[in-house]
């Protein structure tokens, strides 16, 4: 862009041109939140009145506007970080500060899951707390709470661990494949944790719909399927961030020296399945520990 | 006490800006108060001793003694009077000072604020000692076993009193501004109730709050105590009421619009009054029972 | 501090044409903005005016509570909303509403969107970079995404004032502490959802923040500048940035699920699906208490500068200085429940948060008595971001002694949720943090923009101000200890005296605002130049050695910090 008649400095630091896609994102957001909200209330059959119109007619489609401005942003604004990569930017300094910068990114993620178990520990260890006499009342002291049949965490949740646990090796395979400059053990690697990537999240939805136990309306299903569903989502992004790194490796712009997207990609992995381990060992196992489960 | 004599400058104060400055009175706030309302309770009581005694002279000090360091920096140390500065900038002997003696100044205070903490928390089964206004004993005030137990439920904009064992109750709600002149001008605006909660003097009243609705919090001054109403969750506090008389109280807890509207008005009777008040409510209606007491403006409100 | 005196390569391009590298003009400069400097002012720019913003609101409130009685909302409510004139009993009960909304936005808005924009946004933007010697942010492009992530927050939360909250009135009321049950089944209506969603985006803003801030100083020091060489200010961002990190994410997940609670059916924080409302209040405060601390983190570190600069001594116990902030922001993670001592927690874990929370005193002392001991022996000249900065060490360590009386459990059982409260949390943040803002703003005002303000104008805002927020803020003590409680409309007779004063406080404190913005004015118009340092050797940092204002790129050549320097 703008890089021209300029002498260049003494230093190795990346001095970004400057870009639209900040703001392009941030109206976007903007215009997701606003059409989430018009969506929910939709959904619900509520009006949304501002001055005597009613906003929540216009259904889902602002959201979707806004979920497509994101996703455009996204795209065009990675696009342009892996350009930058290609063309030299990307000196090591600059490469550490993206380690950093997701590593960060990762803690941060980390204590977003905080929440979701601090939510599910707190029925957990609190179920028999009588002071919450409303609490008891709807779920009982027992565990599993009334209403709730656990699932059997030796049948498909064990499946899926051992589904990530493997697509964690095939993922370093790949890594190491690349080291090494084997462009077609890449490949097959990164192939092989997608298709397990993927597999974990429909062998995961067959576990939802077989579920006993209701989303609404019940404290379990809440913190159970918010939990999982967040690690669900994320294994989402990673199988797409692990797709990225697939397209890039036939493009050819992962090289053996230089391939950070690729290295992210797979820590993301690890952390999902990291996440996954938790949830299994947590709500899967120790939450069904010594219960009966008849299925 | 530090707390008297800065009331006293408080109350000068508002003699001097506030023409219709009412006696100070028990169980409600009295105008240009600077201190905490009079305490009735062994916990209020040793509430008060405890911040009147300790806390609040502690955070006058230190922060009298961080203005005076500031001062005497500000005289010693301008430009004017030091025109050269010193290049120091590490004293280990004055750094262990500042860090110690902190550290000690809060060991002292956590002793008597756990044992006053301890007995907020600890229901009277009438062997145990609480403090009172003695913090730094290990007890000697003798509190009853509860005698009377009341469930206090929190509703958007009103509280409902139920007598547990007699599985009576009624709700209480502020008295609007009309009924409260034309009816009771004694009592205050905006803590005028139509029912108030009834107990009998010196007996360790229990109360269980809980919430109907949204959060709500029971609190009275007087008594020092205060509670969180929280739906679907049963919390207790007590208080042993000393006093006769009227205790004022007011929801602590954001509630939505008419928060500032739902007061807590608690009256303490004899315990001759008490039992003839709560056998004409087992009889009969609210009304009728509280047509058993004396009207307030005769009641010794203060 | 970093000895810089022993500075090898200033940079010796000064002004000139650095127009090339990334130097756009005209609005794209700063809507597509990949400079810390332009993208600071950005922010601070952002924060002055959800300053006034915040400042009009909190003027309403104390404009309605100079009396007993409710004066001024029910005719507000019927402007707002158009309330008839047959419709007294609907636009009062609007009004009520709507004073819990305006508290609401008040702390949301200073909280958000003027303290954290001022002093990490703006401040730690523009002088992190050069006080660690480096030419930019480690992200400049996500800089910018952290920027343009607030207005629309800020737009959401004003819009929320717009929609229904609970049935039939408008706006968010739940306090800026939005507990559930009131902010789910309490408030149906979109408002609740506008003021999420606010809160989302504000949150991913100051997370992408706290990861640049955190990769900055970490990998971006110029040679020779260890971490135990680090100006303080990059420090305490360096502590507040982990405490964004990692508290932020927290309250994402509660406010999804009042979100999800909301919409979706589930029943996190409703009782009747087993769900548990003072859970809301665990993950609130879990984020909330290291909130508080990020607040006033930058402003130590402010004013440690200012106090050495104007001391024209170094910082005195600079160790113990870097160790203070992070036992602070440490233990700042393990007491927040000491704002749930009343919700029915057991004896035990009151008694932990107690001893806990009373500990950070001892953190804070340090800092205190050190900046004491750096202006001990040193000669002091006392110009405005001097008086600014010893207003703040008196008038913080007033608020956190009271601080530490709300910590024992046994005397908050007077205080919780009593205007006790609402004067302790003014003394460290409108007193506190505030403070720290108008000291950096006049420190480093002729660095920012290269010119020099008025001395005499600038002296008399700080005395107005000072006594001004005094006067509305210490009353409050008093009607907190007489039991007056929070977010009341209105409040029986007994509190009208001490409620005037604060009022009438107010008064003074918003005039001193119309001053600042005068002096704005004035010093725009008069452009007096300001020279590179204009505070003699006491400045010793980085960014004193550039000129004013600093280029536009600058150490393209890295300075180069002497290794034998000390402290
Ligand atoms: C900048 C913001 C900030 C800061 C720095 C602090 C600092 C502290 N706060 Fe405050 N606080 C708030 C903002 C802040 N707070 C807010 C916004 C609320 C209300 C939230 C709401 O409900 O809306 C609140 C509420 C609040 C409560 C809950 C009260 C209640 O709701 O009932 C408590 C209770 O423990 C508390 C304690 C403390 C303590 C112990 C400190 C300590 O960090 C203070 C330490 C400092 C000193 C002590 C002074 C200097 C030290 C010395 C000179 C050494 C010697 C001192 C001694 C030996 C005592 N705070
Ligand atoms: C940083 C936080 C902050 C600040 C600065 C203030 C400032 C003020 N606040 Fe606020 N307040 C809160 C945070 C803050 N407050 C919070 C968290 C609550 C609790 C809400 C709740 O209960 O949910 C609250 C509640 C609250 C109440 C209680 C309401 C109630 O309980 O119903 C009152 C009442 O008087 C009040 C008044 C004021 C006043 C008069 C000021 C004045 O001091 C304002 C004067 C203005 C200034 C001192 C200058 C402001 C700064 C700028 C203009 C920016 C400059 C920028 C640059 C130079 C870049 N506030
Ligand atoms: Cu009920 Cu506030
Ligand atoms: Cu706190």
């Amino acid at each position: 862009m703008a890089a021209a008649a300029h002498a260049k400095p003494n230093h190795d630091y990346h001095l970004v041109n400057p870009s639209p896609w900040p703001l392009v994102g941030s109206v976007s957001a903007f215009v997701l939140a606003v059409g989430a909200i018009i969506f929910f209330k939709a959904r619900k059959g509520d009006a949304m009145m501002l001055f005597g119109s009613d906003l929540a007619a216009a259904g889902p489609w602002v959201m979707l506007i806004g979920f497509a401005g994101v996703l455009y942003t996204m795209y065009a604004w990675w696009s342009d970080v892996v350009k930058e990569s290609v063309t030299g930017d990307h000196t090591p300094v600059v490469q550490m500060h993206h380690r950093y910068g997701m590593i960060l990114f990762i803690a941060s993620e980390v204590m977003f899951f905080v929440a979701w178990f601090w939510a599910y520990f707190d029925q957990f260890f609190r179920h028999d707390d009588v002071e919450q006499y409303a609490r008891v009342e709807a779920m009982g002291t027992t565990w599993p709470p009334i209403g709730v049949e656990l699932f059997d965490p030796f049948h498909l949740p064990l499946f899926n661990t051992l589904i990530l646990l493997t697509s964690g090796t095939t993922v370093t395979w790949a890594h190491h494949a690349l080291i090494h400059n084997d462009k077609n053990g890449l490949k097959a690697g990164l192939w092989l944790t997608i298709i397990l990537g993927a597999l974990f999240s429909v062998v995961q939805v067959i576990e939802y719909t077989r579920a006993g136990f209701p989303f609404a309306g019940n404290i379990y299903g809440a913190s159970f399927f918010m939990a999982t569903g967040f690690h669900g989502f994320h294994v989402l992004i990673g199988t797409i961030f692990l797709t990225v790194c697939l397209v890039r490796a036939y493009v050819g712009n992962l090289t053996q020296k230089h391939h950070l997207g690729f290295e992210f990609a797979a820590w993301y992995w690890h952390f999902v399945d990291v996440v996954w381990l938790f949830l299994f060992a947590a709500i899967y196992v120790w939450g069904s520990w010594g219960v009966a489960i008849n299925h | 006490m530090a707390g008297k004599f800065l009331r006293s400058i408080g109350v000068a104060l508002s003699a001097a800006f506030a023409p219709t400055l009412a006696r100070a009175a028990e169980g409600q706030p009295s105008p240009g108060e600077i201190g905490m309302q009079d305490s009735v309770t062994p916990i209020a009581d040793s509430i008060h001793v405890f911040h009147n005694g300790i806390l609040l002279w502690t955070a006058v000090l230190i922060s009298l003694l961080v203005l005076a360091l500031l001062i005497v920096v500000i005289v010693r140390f301008n430009a004017r009077s030091n025109p050269t500065p010193a290049k120091f900038s590490h004293n280990t002997l004055v750094e262990v000072i500042w860090t110690a003696l902190p550290v000690i100044i809060l060991v002292v205070i956590a002793i008597p604020s756990f044992a006053v903490l301890t007995d907020q928390m600890t229901m009277p089964d009438g062997q145990r000692k609480y403090l009172g206004s003695n913090i730094f004993s290990f007890g000697s005030v003798d509190v009853p076993a509860p005698a009377v137990t009341v469930k206090v439920t929190g509703s958007q904009w009103y509280w409902t009193y139920e007598y547990v064992d007699q599985q009576k109750s009624f709700d209480s709600t502020l008295l609007d501004e009309a009924t409260r002149l034309a009816q009771t001008p004694v009592q205050p605006r905006l803590l005028a109730v139509d029912n108030m909660l009834v107990v009998p003097v010196n007996a360790t009243v229990r109360v269980q709050v809980t919430a109907a609705d949204v959060i709500h919090a029971f609190a009275v001054p007087s008594f020092g105590i205060i509670t969180d109403a929280v739906p679907g969750r049963l919390n207790e506090t007590w208080f042993n009421s000393r006093k006769e008389g009227v205790f004022y109280g007011q929801c602590r807890e954001l509630c939505g619009k008419d928060h500032a509207f739902m007061p807590i008005a608690v009256r303490v009777v004899s315990a001759e009054a008490y039992a003839a008040w709560m056998a004409a409510f087992q009889a009969g209606s609210i009304a009728d029972a509280n047509a058993t007491l004396p009207p307030l403006s005769a009641a010794p409100a203060a | 501090m970093a000895d810089t005196h022993a500075l090898q390569a200033h940079d010796a391009h000064g002004d000139h044409a650095h127009d090339g590298h990334g130097h756009v003009t005209g609005w794209r400069r700063y809507l597509f903005s990949t400079n810390h400097k332009d993208i600071g002012t950005l922010y601070l720019v952002f924060a002055l005016i959800s300053g006034v913003i915040g400042t009009l609101l909190s003027g309403v409130m104390r404009l309605e509570l100079q009396e007993p009685g409710i004066q001024i909302f029910h005719g507000l409510a019927s402007m707002v909303y158009g309330y008839g004139a047959g419709d007294a009993a609907a636009a009062l009960d609007a009004g009520k509403h709507m004073f819990n909304v305006f508290t609401t936005a008040h702390a949301l808005i200073m909280i958000f969107f003027m303290v954290m924009p001022a002093l990490i946004g703006g401040f730690a933007n523009w002088f992190v970079p050069l006080m660690i010697g480096a030419p930019d942010m480690a992200f400049p492009r996500m800089n910018n995404i952290s920027f343009w992530l607030l207005p629309p927050a800020l737009l959401l939360l004003i819009m929320s004032m717009f929609f229904e909250g609970p049935a039939g009135a408008h706006g968010v009321g739940g306090g800026w502490t939005i507990y559930p049950p009131f902010s789910t089944s309490g408030q149906p209506g979109p408002a609740m959802d506008f003021a999420i969603l606010s809160l989302h985006i504000a949150g991913a803003s100051s997370i992408l923040g706290a990861i640049n801030f955190i990769t900055t100083i970490f990998n971006m020091r110029a040679p020779g500048m260890t971490l135990h060489k680090m100006p303080l200010f990059p420090w305490s961002v360096l502590v507040t940035a982990f405490l964004l990190l990692l508290s932020l994410p927290v309250l994402a997940g509660g406010i999804t699920m009042l979100l999800t609670d909301r919409n979706f059916g589930t029943t996190f924080f409703d009782p009747a699906g087993g769900g548990d409302p003072v859970l809301f209040q665990h993950l609130f405060w879990f984020f909330g208490h290291p909130e508080v601390y990020i607040l006033i983190l930058p402003g130590f570190g402010i004013v440690s500068h200012i106090v050495s600069t104007f001391s024209r001594k170094p910082i005195f116990g600079y160790m113990a200085m870097v160790y203070a902030m992070i036992a602070i922001g440490g233990v700042g993670f393990i007491v927040w429940a000491h704002h749930m001592y009343t919700t029915g927690l057991s004896l035990n874990v009151q008694r932990y948060f107690v001893a806990a929370t009373m500990v950070i005193a001892v953190p804070t002392g340090v800092k205190i008595f050190s900046w004491i001991a750096t202006m001990w022996g040193g000669s002091i000249t006392f110009r405005t971001p001097m008086l600014w900065a010893l207003g703040f060490i008196f008038l913080f360590t007033v608020g956190g002694v009271t601080g530490v009386i709300l910590a024992n459990a046994g005397a908050d059982r007077a205080l919780h949720d009593t205007y006790y409260v609402v004067a302790h949390f003014h003394y460290v943040l409108s007193l506190g943090a505030v403070f720290a803002i108008f000291a950096a703003w006049y420190y480093w005002y002729p660095k920012m923009f290269g010119i020099m303000y008025n001395e005499t104008l600038a002296n008399i805002h700080f005395w107005i101000t000072f006594v001004g927020v005094n006067l509305v803020f210490f009353p409050q003590h008093f009607l907190g200890l007489s039991g007056m409680p929070r977010r009341y409309i209105d409040y029986p007779d007994a509190y009208a005296f001490w409620n005037r004063v604060s009022s009438v406080g107010y008064y003074i404190t918003f005039a001193g605002l119309l001053l600042f913005l005068f002096i704005l004015f004035l010093s725009a118009r008069q452009r007096v130049k300001a020279p590179a340092n204009p505070w003699g050797e006491g400045a010793t940092t980085l960014e004193w050695t550039l000129s004013s204002p600093p280029p536009f790129h600058q150490f393209e050549t890295l300075p180069r910090i002497d290794a034998k320097s000390d402290h």
